[in-house]
């Protein structure tokens, strides 16, 4: 009999506590973790301590910041390795204006977001159908008019790649903005009005957002 | 959080076309998270920058090749892994070590008075740091990474059984170490 095999209930239970936390737990496991959280008072404060751990390791692993110039190096290096785009890629003038912006202080970057914005959207709506490949900050006109949207400000000492890396981990995308109040219109990825209102507290969350306020929610209302 | 993943998949099925502009998007994407795994793996910052640029390297390369059966942030932390080792077995430099001798704490308080000074959160989070390396990283990959039972053993190449008996005895190992502090949480 292995290790694993000789657990006990509660150790197995125990043992299988964060998979349930992060969701990735189904079939019979979810099950027997979901009748034991049921029935047995001890589990729930077996729960708040795996959530105590989950905020904990969250916490660590937080506090480890990348670069901010990651990105621009890795694109010099890609560029070394497949050689220099080619000159009608579409969206190689992005690329350069992208490595620019990442490099330049927040205020300013925040200054050229609204330009660079401007310019894509401009590029969508002269080029219908065109590819536009380098930016996560917006789609198609069509993708813009469906998309559940929030509208967010950041803080004024927020950087731009906490940012960038936060909008790219949870797949978010600048949409529109920012208005003369610094107020952006961020495309959320949700099906449901429950995964709507998840994100927006994790948007809220975040020590670079200043405030967030509702926008269209996904079409089932919720 | 399935259009996300398919989303992850068709970049890489662009990447495996040539698309840079692709790669880049992955590289924003999942930077943060691949590069802080490295890091917590070889407790060196200095190598996860390189390990974690090599990795989306790979990605350019190795794109025409994948065949999707496992998530890519899950295909991107297994590479980063094997990098690491890698890495790990190659460099014998000293700065390795004085990197991890630099991050003890350099404390005249015994580690009950540290303990008694700081609150549960910080004492548990000081606690997952130390644990070993093989059970950090079951608890990383479960609680930051957001990974199963299955694909934490795709990444560190061990079995399913091996995944939950070294996240047992991580708990474990928390659970009596928050006791010997006097947070009591009731198990083990």
């Amino acid at each position: 009999m292995s290790a694993a095999e000789k657990m006990s209930r509660r150790d197995e239970m125990e043992t299988l506590l964060p998979f349930y936390l992060n969701g990735s737990l189904e079939g019979s496991d979810l099950e027997a973790v979901e009748q034991w959280l049921a029935s047995d008072p001890a589990a729930l404060a077996a729960l708040g301590e795996a959530e105590a751990e989950f905020s904990g390791t969250s916490a660590a692993n937080e506090a480890i910041r990348p670069p901010a110039d990651a990105l621009s190096r890795f694109a010099r290096a890609l560029e070394a390795e497949a050689g220099p785009a080619r000159k009608n890629e579409s969206s190689s003038w992005l690329a350069q204006a992208w490595g620019r912006f990442m490099a330049v202080p927040v205020g300013v970057a925040w200054a050229a977001a609204a330009v660079l914005l401007a310019l894509v959207m401009v590029q969508s709506l002269v080029q219908p159908g065109g590819k536009g490949k380098d930016f996560e900050i917006a789609g198609t006109q069509d993708d813009l008019a469906k998309m559940p949207f929030a509208l967010v400000k950041f803080k004024p000492g927020a950087t731009m790649s906490d940012i960038s890396g936060f909008l790219g981990d949870n797949g978010l995308k600048i949409v529109g903005g920012p208005t003369a109040d610094g107020v952006f219109r961020l495309g959320i990825p949700a099906d449901t009005a429950g995964d709507y209102t998840k994100l927006l507290g994790l948007i809220a969350a975040q020590p670079f957002a200043e405030s967030v306020i509702e926008g269209r929610k996904p079409a089932d209302g919720g | 959080m399935m259009a996300a993943t398919e989303t992850d998949r068709a970049l890489v099925d662009r990447v495996a076309k040539g698309d840079r502009a692709a790669v880049r998007l992955l590289f924003m994407r999942h930077h943060a998270r691949v590069y802080r795994f490295v890091a917590r793996q070889t407790g060196s910052e200095m190598m996860a920058d390189d390990i974690a640029n090599e990795v989306f390297l790979e990605l350019w390369r190795q794109a025409p090749g994948f065949e999707g059966r496992s998530e890519v942030s899950t295909w991107l932390l297994g590479i980063a892994r094997f990098k690491a080792l890698s890495m790990l077995r190659k460099r014998k430099e000293d700065w390795i070590d004085d990197e991890a001798a630099a991050a003890v704490p350099d404390s005249a308080d015994t580690p009950e008075i540290v303990t008694m000074k700081e609150d549960k959160g910080a004492a548990l989070r000081r606690f997952v740091d130390a644990l070993p390396e093989e059970h950090r990283s079951v608890i990383d990959l479960a609680y930051y990474h957001g990974q199963s039972v299955t694909e934490i053993g795709e990444v560190l190449g061990i079995p399913v059984a091996t995944v939950k008996t070294r996240m047992f005895y991580a708990r474990k190992k928390l659970g009596e170490a928050l006791k010997a502090a006097g947070y009591d949480r009731g198990w083990p």
